[in-house]
């Protein structure tokens, strides 16, 4: 609406006082914004945090006080923000400042639309307490493109009624979880023990780096996938393993997504899963007598230890497009540090991207709180940060391979070569 | 000479008149089916993908684009097949069954036809992602009513997953689609049904026709057209089905032996950013549309003919 209405006044100013300079404001959306009103626009994704519209009527207000420029804030739907970043940076209409999800922040960097933020960080003296793994997922091309903002993490989650009468303890390594998954199925035959999807990737990768195996890793410019290593097919074995061979999983849970796994265990038919730490909302939603019922633990490493997890959330980035790129990283800086990000995390109950800002919620005892915490400071890990990750996604390699090897179709050594392989290719761009 | 002149011009006229009534709807035509068909197959030309939208700049790379898509073993093995195979066994079944209710509604009273007919309608109503997510439940590995009903009749010990098969995923991918393709059928060909001459199959009846005879000697000839019709729909339809894929388990491309066209074009253009890989594959899948079309519109015509 703002915007509607402030169009026709500016086109008016401008042809009436500056007639020689009209050219100029019909040059693109975004631009001329920021231009000469000192306006700062910026998208923000819808869905996050169900305060957003009180928590930016705070922010504009700060940021007018601190830096004299208006904030125009426009939230953007998760599902078709990726079409419209596309759209935006080929008709370069893109905003000065947006929320870009960690695995865009490379494609985006990579098609020329977005400013790297080093120079800008460095002056601000964060760099040191950035979060690693969202670091990771924000950096192409050795340069820093995505500011971590905040993010969740995936551990795994139980069921602890179930864990008390089948009288055995959250593991700590694999031994222990396979143990755990025996006696669940003793005591409850009916229900899932642990669930093994197979169209859930982020589930896969925490037992492939569990076990020291790699995803994928870059050398020079060339990236090659560690999904065949034999560190990584020791991690494949083991939790597919579960469903093919200790008949743990489920039948259904070849084809499940993350968000059946969710529904299964708020319906009270899961004995452990990995999860993300957004969803014990969820599950009490679905099922509001699960609450109290369910605690999480790190994912245990091959003998114990944590083993990572990707990060997945937010980055702030700057768009090339940007006129004012002091003001812009004012903003990202508010955003991403001190109370603002504090409070951002405590609303959307995801973690902060700065370390610093994490103390507080380690401290935690809630058992749905603590455990990802941890998991998030020191069992942090990104996916390749390519620019052709989305490909790799798209193409589903990884949910591929789980598949064939939970419905008997292949074994992991094939199937683990053949997504290398496959994987490699589409990271290499080489098709 | 003086009477000749205007007879040309009236000739003229008769010859320019209908296409400068038809011209508004062929501007609308060619602004909104023509330039975007031209624009795809420019793109199917290129090496399309995010950058070239950010520059702006055109990156030609002749047909390399159809090369690809030729020399894909993907496509021939399994794609393909999928599709086809798949297109051939839905039009005969939508075809069939649709044909079937028909004959029943025409028998039915106006009450029962009236009660009948708004059942149909239901399901022709009923969205394909909808419908998809029913036949996806009835046929769920753990909770679905397929399975429990097969294990309580001890024709099954455990819980199967019928989504990672080749077979039984088209299988229900082909219930899904002749239920909600059959009521089209059913209602067009009622309706020609109606326009069979009472007389010809009193006729035929006094001379000793059975039922089965006089539907295929009598009633399917007549209503050859709208056969026609039914028959070019439901193949293009079922050509280009997506959703009724995309969305089952394991559809949208995590089972690579259950891939078709549809889904195969969108993993690999628009899922990779490649508009103009994507571009090619729409390209082809019109041709070939566009030539079973053709071919089956010239039989119809020729049987016509004699």
């Amino acid at each position: 609406m703002t915007r509607a209405m402030r169009r026709p006044v500016v086109a008016a100013t401008g042809a009436l006082l500056l007639a020689a300079t009209t050219a100029a404001c019909g040059s693109g959306g975004g631009g001329t914004e920021s231009e000469g009103d000192g306006t700062l626009s910026v998208w923000i994704m819808q869905g996050t945090n169900p305060d957003a519209e009180d928590f930016f009527a705070d922010v504009s207000t700060a940021f007018e006080e601190e830096t004299g420029a208006t904030l125009d804030v426009e939230f953007v739907e998760w599902a078709d923000a990726h079409d419209r970043f596309v759209t935006s940076i080929a008709g370069g209409t893109t905003p000065d400042v947006a929320e870009t999800g960690t695995t865009w922040t490379p494609e985006f960097a990579d098609a020329g639309a977005l400013a790297p933020l080093d120079e800008y960080v460095d002056g601000a003296g964060v760099t040191e307490d950035l979060v690693e793994g969202l670091v990771e997922a924000g950096t192409y091309d050795e340069q820093l493109y995505g500011m971590p903002w905040y993010a969740g993490v995936r551990s795994l989650v139980y069921n602890t009624e179930m864990f008390e009468k089948a009288g055995v303890e959250p593991p700590t390594t694999w031994a222990e979880l396979e143990e755990a998954a025996a006696a669940l199925k003793e005591e409850y035959p009916d229900k899932i023990a642990v669930a093994v999807p197979g169209d859930a990737e982020f589930t896969v990768y925490p037992w492939v780096w569990g076990a020291g195996g790699d995803v994928a890793t870059l050398d020079g410019d060339t990236w090659t996938s560690g999904l065949d290593s034999p560190e990584s097919q020791e991690g494949i074995e083991f939790w597919t393993g579960l469903a093919t061979e200790g008949g743990y999983s489920s039948e259904g849970a070849t084809t499940w997504r993350e968000t059946d796994v969710l529904d299964a265990f708020a319906a009270g038919d899961v004995g452990m899963a990995v999860m993300g730490s957004w969803t014990p909302g969820a599950i009490v939603d679905a099922n509001a007598d699960m609450e109290g019922k369910f605690a999480a633990v790190p994912i245990p490493g091959k003998d114990g230890g944590i083993a990572p997890s990707v990060l997945g959330g937010s980055h702030l980035s700057m768009f090339e497009t940007a006129e004012d790129k002091d003001l812009a990283f004012a903003f990202i800086e508010m955003m991403t540090t001190g109370e603002f990000a504090q409070q951002w995390g405590e609303q959307s109950g995801y973690f902060p991207g700065q370390v610093s800002l994490l103390d507080e919620t380690l401290k935690s005892t809630d058992p749905l709180v603590a455990p990802f915490a941890e998991q998030f400071v020191d069992g942090g890990a990104s996916v390749p940060a390519a620019a052709t990750y989305g490909a790799v996604q798209a193409k589903l390699t990884t949910s591929t391979m789980m598949q064939s090897i939970l419905s008997g179709d292949a074994d992991v050594a094939t199937a683990s070569k053949a997504a290398a392989e496959e994987m490699t290719s589409i990271l290499n761009g080489s098709e | 000479m003086t009477e000749t002149l205007p007879r040309l011009g009236r000739a003229r006229a008769a010859l320019v008149r209908p296409w400068l009534l038809l011209a508004p709807a062929l501007a609308v035509l060619a602004v909104l089916l023509l330039w975007p068909l031209v624009r795809v197959f420019l793109f199917s030309l290129q090496d399309y993908g995010l950058r070239e939208i950010t520059t702006g700049e055109p990156n030609w790379i002749g047909t390399a684009n159809y090369a690809e898509i030729l020399a894909s073993p993907e496509l021939w093995t399994v794609v393909l097949p999928n599709t086809v195979g798949f297109a051939v066994l839905s039009v005969a079944g939508t075809v069939a069954f649709g044909t079937g209710v028909a004959v029943l509604l025409a028998s039915l009273g106006t009450f029962w036809r009236t009660v009948t007919s708004s059942a149909i309608m239901a399901a022709w109503a009923m969205p394909a992602v909808t419908g998809t997510y029913v036949w996806v439940w009835i046929f769920d590995a753990d909770r679905g009513v397929f399975n429990d009903v097969l294990m309580g009749l001890g024709l099954l010990d455990d819980p199967t997953n019928w989504f990672t098969n080749r077979w039984t995923f088209y299988a229900i991918v082909l219930l899904n689609v002749i239920h909600h393709g059959f009521p089209f059928v059913a209602v067009t060909v009622l309706a020609g049904l109606l326009g069979v001459p009472k007389e010809m199959l009193e006729a035929a009846e006094m001379d000793g026709a059975g039922s089965f005879r006089r539907f295929f000697s009598i009633v399917v000839p007549q209503l050859r057209q709208v056969f026609a019709v039914v028959i070019i729909l439901s193949t293009i339809w079922d050509f280009k089905v997506f959703a009724q894929v995309y969305l089952m388990p394991g559809g949208a491309g995590s089972n690579r032996s259950v891939l078709n066209l549809g889904v195969w074009s969108y993993v690999e253009s628009f899922g990779q950013n490649r508009y103009g890989f994507g571009s090619a594959i729409a390209v082809l899948l019109t041709l070939l549309l566009l030539v079973v079309t053709a071919v089956y519109v010239r039989t119809v015509l020729a049987e016509e003919e004699r």
